[in-house]
């Protein structure tokens, strides 16, 4: 959502947000997440140059050393802080494996960056979601790719104006696409997360905001629905550890 | 309808904060008139031209001379055209040798000799544009004549990065360009298809046949379509985030190009989009019909064979000699006017009202006045 209003596709961006420390009082009250953004407004610059967020860009580089090294020292703040572990590191990554960057080619390169990625998140308080074209990558790639993840999502594009479509589905006129969920983080526990729904739709609520819906179908037994093959118009996204 | 959408998307160029759209056009062997692709690139390159005043073109030609290009235009449009000539001499081998003929030539044609340097390149081009912008045309598209030629130079990021900072350029309204995707890694053709908003591609209408097990005449004969005829099948991104299908006809007659359009396959795309119900809940019209046709236990009185009830201990054809087991006449019995019609019980049933359904929830005892 944050990135509609960015023009550079593969600009990365790293957040470094204030969370409210959890005391005891505060302990029942639900944690507050912003997901309310109004989808009209492009995102502000200064917003990304304030003193808590960090953003660099990978579009000249021939390969990730940098980037590692940026994301190693990040993290090494995090821990840094006396004791209270009440920040969360977030580091967003856009379009890892655009074709317009000068390490595109090297395949096992950007496997490995991902791997030391997570190896660096797990060990420390932040998380990671990096969004990735996984059209421009070979199949075997993508699959590893797919299983470096803890949470594995992919967004899929919707015909225009298709008669079918709009019978079958409510709401079709604000449908964006899909979402499917493939994988959920699951960490220190023998019980596995069963999802209620494996596909929701992306709507767009009087162009403003951005609603995900599971899809109005009957109840299929049991399982979570068919799985799918990524398409042609698909960018995934995976993210790990913590909510936020 | 496609080539409409196309000309269209590509005259109106983008919107404020957005990227210009872009075209690949791509070709593959298999359809014969793939090498006819380039009439589609010229028949673009006029359809652009024509439409109005506002609009020009750089056009970038490695495939043929840029003096081919000029001779296909009327001299109405050689203003609102600059060609960036790449096929005489891209990396200055006859100037090294020779120096050039300091000859006039045309005021359009612009050649450049230094194809290695990307960044030179990109702004040849842009000074095209600026120039065409500075006479007073708003729109500028640039057109590059096969890609292909471009990767034999540079490395696929840079090519996909002079493309994409094209794109981004505000002098530039829009960019196509064709790409033969026979020469080219999968990985590479769907890196152009990932940073373009519109794919055509031109496939045949035949498939070629498996030459070792088809009856190989028979297959000829359909093969000849494939000389006049073609699909045009077009993928386009809309801003609201969907892609539209669109599948049209291709023909080349006498070197022009007309698109027909053919009723497009769209639900089979539906059907793989949405997860499967396992039920069915509708019935069909001979579901229907067979239902209507069943006759309930308690409406007849049977049709003449053994009722055979099966209680698990023995097989079923046991049953049938069993003197026990239970025999009802039937209708047709009766109506043959069988004397043995009074040893056998009969039941009538009458329906409370014709038009009751079977599964009423109506309790048959609420009558009761007890």
């Amino acid at each position: 959502m944050l990135e509609k209003g960015l023009r550079i596709a593969w600009q990365y961006k790293k957040y470094f947000g204030e969370q409210t420390a959890v005391d005891s009082h505060n302990r029942d009250k639900k944690q507050e997440f912003s997901s309310d953004f109004d989808l009209r407004k492009p995102l502000e610059r200064q917003l990304l140059n304030s003193q808590n967020i960090e953003c660099i860009s990978t579009q000249d580089a021939f390969d990730l050393s940098k980037l590692q090294n940026h994301c190693l020292t990040f993290v090494s703040k995090l821990s840094m802080k006396d004791g209270i572990n009440s920040n969360a590191g977030r580091i967003a990554i856009q379009s890892l494996c655009a074709p317009q960057c000068g390490y595109f080619e090297k395949d096992w390169d950007m496997l490995s960056f991902i791997r030391s990625l997570r190896a660096t998140v797990q060990s420390s308080n932040a998380v990671a979601v990096i969004t990735f074209p996984a059209s421009v990558l070979s199949n075997s790639i993508s699959k590893r790719w797919q299983h470096l993840a803890d949470t594995l999502l992919s967004v899929r594009a919707i015909p225009d104006e298709d008669k079918d479509l709009a019978k079958l589905l409510t709401g079709y006129q604000d449908m964006l696409g899909f979402l499917h969920v493939h994988k959920v983080a699951q960490f220190n526990s023998q019980v596995p997360v069963i999802l209620d729904a494996s596909t929701y739709s992306l709507k767009l609520q009087k162009r403003k905001s951005l609603v995900l819906e599971r899809l109005n179908q009957a109840p299929v037994e049991g399982s979570s629905g068919v799985s799918y093959a990524t398409s042609g118009s698909c960018s995934s996204s995976k993210g790990s550890l913590l909510d936020f | 309808m496609a080539e409409g959408l196309i000309v269209r998307s590509l005259r109106d160029g983008s919107l404020p904060g957005e990227h210009a759209p872009a075209l690949c056009l791509e070709d593959s062997l298999p359809s014969p008139l793939a090498s006819h692709s380039h009439a589609v690139f010229r028949h673009l390159l006029a359809s652009l031209l024509s439409t109005g005043t506002g609009t020009a073109v750089v056009l970038v030609a490695f495939h043929r001379s840029p003096s081919f290009y000029l001779s296909l235009l009327s001299p109405t449009f050689r203003n609102s055209i600059r060609l960036l000539d790449c096929y005489s001499d891209p990396l200055a081998w006859k100037s090294n040798h020779h120096p050039p003929p300091s000859s006039h030539s045309p005021q359009n044609i612009t050649l450049l000799t230094n194809l290695n340097h990307l960044p030179h390149f990109l702004s040849s081009i842009l000074h095209l544009a600026k120039d065409l912008g500075a006479q007073g045309h708003d729109r500028v598209t640039v057109a590059i004549d096969s890609v292909t030629h471009m990767l034999r130079h540079a490395p696929l990021p840079s090519v996909l990065q002079l493309l994409t900072n094209l794109r981004c350029h505000e002098k530039i309204s829009s960019l196509f360009w064709l790409i033969h995707t026979d020469l080219h890694e999968p990985k590479v053709i769907s890196s152009f298809e990932y940073i373009s908003t519109m794919i055509a591609s031109l496939q045949p209408i035949v498939q070629l046949p498996d030459y070792a097990n088809a009856n190989i005449s028979a297959s000829i004969t359909s093969l000849e379509e494939n000389y006049s005829n073609a699909k045009f099948n077009v993928r386009l991104k809309r801003r609201n985030g969907r892609v539209k299908l669109l599948c049209e006809e291709l023909l080349i007659e006498q070197g022009s190009v007309k698109f027909s359009s053919v009723p497009s396959v769209s639900s089979v795309v539906a059907q793989n989009l949405i997860p499967k119900v396992q039920f069915n809940i509708q019935l069909s019209d001979k579901e229907r019909m067979d239902r209507a046709n069943v006759v309930l236990p308690f409406e007849h009185q049977g049709n003449g064979q053994n009722i055979e009830i099966y209680d698990g201990r023995r097989s079923l054809s046991e049953s049938q000699k069993d003197p026990s087991s239970i025999k009802i006449g039937g209708l047709s019995e009766q109506k043959r006017g069988n004397n043995n019609k009074s040893e056998k019980g009969e039941i009538h049933y009458i329906r409370d009202s014709d038009d009751e359904q079977p599964d009423s929830d109506e309790d048959p005892d609420d009558d009761l006045d007890i």
